[in-house]
C-alpha cells in the first residue's frame, strides 16, 4: 500500500506529524512542498498539509488539493484549503496560543470518537473567517469560529489546532480517522 | 516506540562496522543523547572511543565534576576552556551572537583536542527531529552532517538518527545509565549564557549558576519537570537590611513536555516557590526579586533566549 505524504510547510511541528503516524504504525513520508504533482499522484494514498509560518511559503500545497486524493490540512494547511475553495483567511481578533477548548459540532468524519468538548493546543494568528462554499463546520471555539471544516462531498478536511503535539487531547484519533478515510477511498 | 534491546544490538554492530578498526572521537556533554552514544560506542569498540568533555564555564553547578565521575571509566578527557569562553562572551548581549560565539569557540576547542587524538571518525548524538528539521529547512543543526570542523574525518557516525528524545531516554535506561543521565533535563548548547537576558558577565553567570542550583534542588525531586531553570531577566529595586538594592530579577520556570515542542507550566505549590525565593535572596546578595513564569509554549519558548 502507498504511504501518506506529509507536505512540509516549514512548521516546527511538521516532523511530529510523522512521529504521530509512526507511533500508529501508519506508513508516511515527509515531502518538500515543491514536489512535482505527478510524483504526488503516483506516490501516495492521501495527503497531509502541514502547518507553517507563512502562506506565501506553502509552495505547491494548493495544487495537491485537487488530485482526487484525501487531504487533511493542519493550521496553515487548513488556510490553504480554505483559500483554494474561495473562503477568507485573516488575522483573528485574538490569536490561539497554547491550550484552547474546542466544541465539536460534527462527529461524522475526521472527528469521530471525540467528546463534545476537549482541550487542544494551537499556535496561530490567522484563521478561516469565511467558510468556503461547499464546506461544513465541524468544530468551533471562543477563539475562532472555524476550528475544523470538511468539504460536503470530497474527502477534504482542515483543522486549526495541532493534533500532532502531545498536549492535544487524543490527537492520534484524527490521524487514525484520516487513515481510515484514505483506506476507504483506495478500496472504491 | 523503540524496541530497546534490538536497537542496542544493531547500534553496536553499526558502530563496529562503520568505525572499521579506527579511533572514534565524541564530544560528550553529559546530556542524554551524547551519553547514550558514548555508552553504545564504548560497548562496541572499547578504548578505541575517545570521549572529550569541554568545560565552557557555562555549565551548571557541579556539572563538570559529576560528569567526570560518571564517565571516568570511559577514559573521559576533560578540557577546561572556561576562560576562553567567558572572555569571548564578556559584555555580549545579543542572543544570536552569544550562540555563535559559543558555537565557534566550542568547535575550535574540540578540533584542537580531536586533532591530537588522531581519530578518523566523529560520533554524534544527532536525533530524528534534528535531521528532519534540517532537511525541511526549518533550521540548520550543527549536529547534522558533522560539526563544521576544518579537520577532515573519514566519516561521521550517528547511531540515534531514527530516535526521538523520549526514545533515547528509554535506550539510556536499557543501557543501565544512571537515572540522572537518563532523565537529565535538556540544557542549551550555549549553556548559562542564554539564561542571562542581556549582557553576559562573569558575575551574572555566577549568579545564574547559583540560582539554577537552588531551583533544581527544590523542584527536580518534587515535580520531576521536563525542564526547570532560572534566568536573570533584568534589574529591579529591592531593599536588603535597610539598604536600597538595584539587584537582579530571577525568573523561575518549570515546565512539563513530552518532546520539548510544546510545554505547559507546572503548578508549583506556593510554599515551594517561597522556599526558592527565600533561598535565592538570602544566599545570593545581588538578587532583589524572584518571579515565576506561567507561560506555556507556545507562545513562549522554554528558555528565555
Amino acid at each position: 500500500m502507498l504511504p501518506l505524504f506529509v507536505v512540509n510547510n516549514y512548521g516546527q511541528f511538521n516532523h511530529l506529524i510523522l512521529r504521530a503516524l509512526r507511533d500508529l504504525d501508519i506508513d508516511a513520508k515527509l515531502i518538500p512542498n515543491t514536489t512535482p504533482v505527478e510524483d504526488v499522484i503516483a506516490g501516495c494514498r492521501g495527503i497531509i498539509l502541514g502547518g507553517g509560518p507563512d502562506i506565501s511559503r506553502a509552495g505547491m500545497s494548493d495544487q495537491y488539493i485537487h488530485l482526487k486524493k484525501p487531504v487533511l490540512g493542519i493550521c496553515l494547511g487548513l488556510h490553504v484549503i480554505a483559500q483554494t475553495f474561495g473562503g477568507t483567511v485573516q488575522s483573528g481578533q485574538k490569536g490561539g496560543y497554547g491550550a484552547v477548548e474546542v466544541t465539536i459540532t460534527d462527529h461524522d468524519t475526521i472527528l469521530t470518537g471525540y467528546p463534545e468538548k476537549m482541550q487542544v493546543w494551537a499556535s496561530h494568528a490567522d484563521e478561516v473567517i469565511v467558510l468556503p462554499v461547499g464546506f461544513n463546520r465541524l468544530a468551533t471555539s471562543s477563539i475562532c469560529g472555524n476550528e475544523a471544516i470538511a468539504h460536503k462531498e470530497l474527502p477534504v478536511f482542515g483543522i486549526q489546532w495541532h493534533p500532532e503535539v502531545s498536549h492535544t487531547f487524543e490527537g492520534y484519533r484524527i490521524f487514525e480517522n484520516f487513515n481510515h478515510i484514505c483506506q476507504d477511498q483506495t478500496e472504491v | 516506540m523503540v524496541n530497546t534491546e534490538k536497537f542496542i544490538a544493531e547500534a553496536i554492530k553499526k558502530i563496529q562496522t562503520e568505525s572499521n578498526g579506527e579511533k572514534v572521537v565524541i564530544a560528550l556533554s553529559g546530556g542524554v543523547d551524547s551519553s547514550v552514544c558514548a555508552e553504545l560506542a564504548s560497548r562496541a569498540i572499547g578504548d578505541r572511543l575517545i570521549p572529550i568533555y569541554v568545560d565552557t564555564g557555562l555549565m551548571r553547578k557541579g556539572e563538570t565534576k559529576r560528569i567526570s565521575e560518571i564517565f571516568g571509566h570511559l577514559g573521559l578527557k576533560v578540557v577546561d576552556a572556561s576562560d576562553e569562553f567567558l572572555d569571548a562572551l564578556e559584555g555580549e548581549s545579543d542572543p544570536e551572537k552569544k550562540r555563535k560565539i559559543v558555537g565557534e569557540r566550542f568547535i575550535r576547542v574540540f578540533e584542537r583536542e580531536a586533532l591530537a587524538t588522531k581519530a578518523k571518525f566523529l560520533l554524534q548524538g544527532t536525533i530524528y527531529p534534528d535531521c528532519i528539521e534540517s532537511e525541511g529547512g526549518i533550521k540548520s543543526h550543527h549536529n547534522v552532517g558533522g560539526l563544521p570542523l576544518t579537520m577532515e574525518f573519514t566519516g561521521v557516525i550517528e547511531p540515534l538518527r531514527e530516535l526521538y528524545k523520549d526514545e533515547v531516554r528509554e535506550v539510556a535506561e536499557a543501557l543501565g545509565l544512571p537515572k540522572e543521565i537518563a532523565h537529565r533535563m535538556p540544557f542549551p548548547g550555549p549553556g548559562l549564557s542564554v539564561r542571562v537576558v542581556g549582557k553576559v558577565t562573569r558575575e551574572a553567570i555566577e549568579v545564574v549558576r547559583e540560582a539554577n542550583a537552588i531551583i533544581e534542588d527544590v523542584l527536580v525531586e518534587r515535580y520531576r519537570p521536563w525542564q526547570c531553570l532560572g534566568a536573570l531577566v533584568g534589574l529591579g529595586t529591592g531593599v536588603k537590611g535597610d539598604n536600597r538594592l538595584h539587584g537582579w530579577i530571577v525568573a523561575v520556570r518549570a515546565v512539563n513536555s513530552r518532546d520539548g515542542m510544546t510545554a505547559d507550566p507546572i503548578e508549583v505549590a506556593f510554599k515551594d516557590l517561597q522556599e526558592i525565593e527565600s533561598r535565592i535572596t538570602s544566599t545570593i546578595p545581588s538578587v532583589a526579586r524572584v518571579v515565576y513564569d506561567v507561560t506555556p509554549k507556545p507562545p513562549a519558548t522554554i528558555e528565555y533566549e
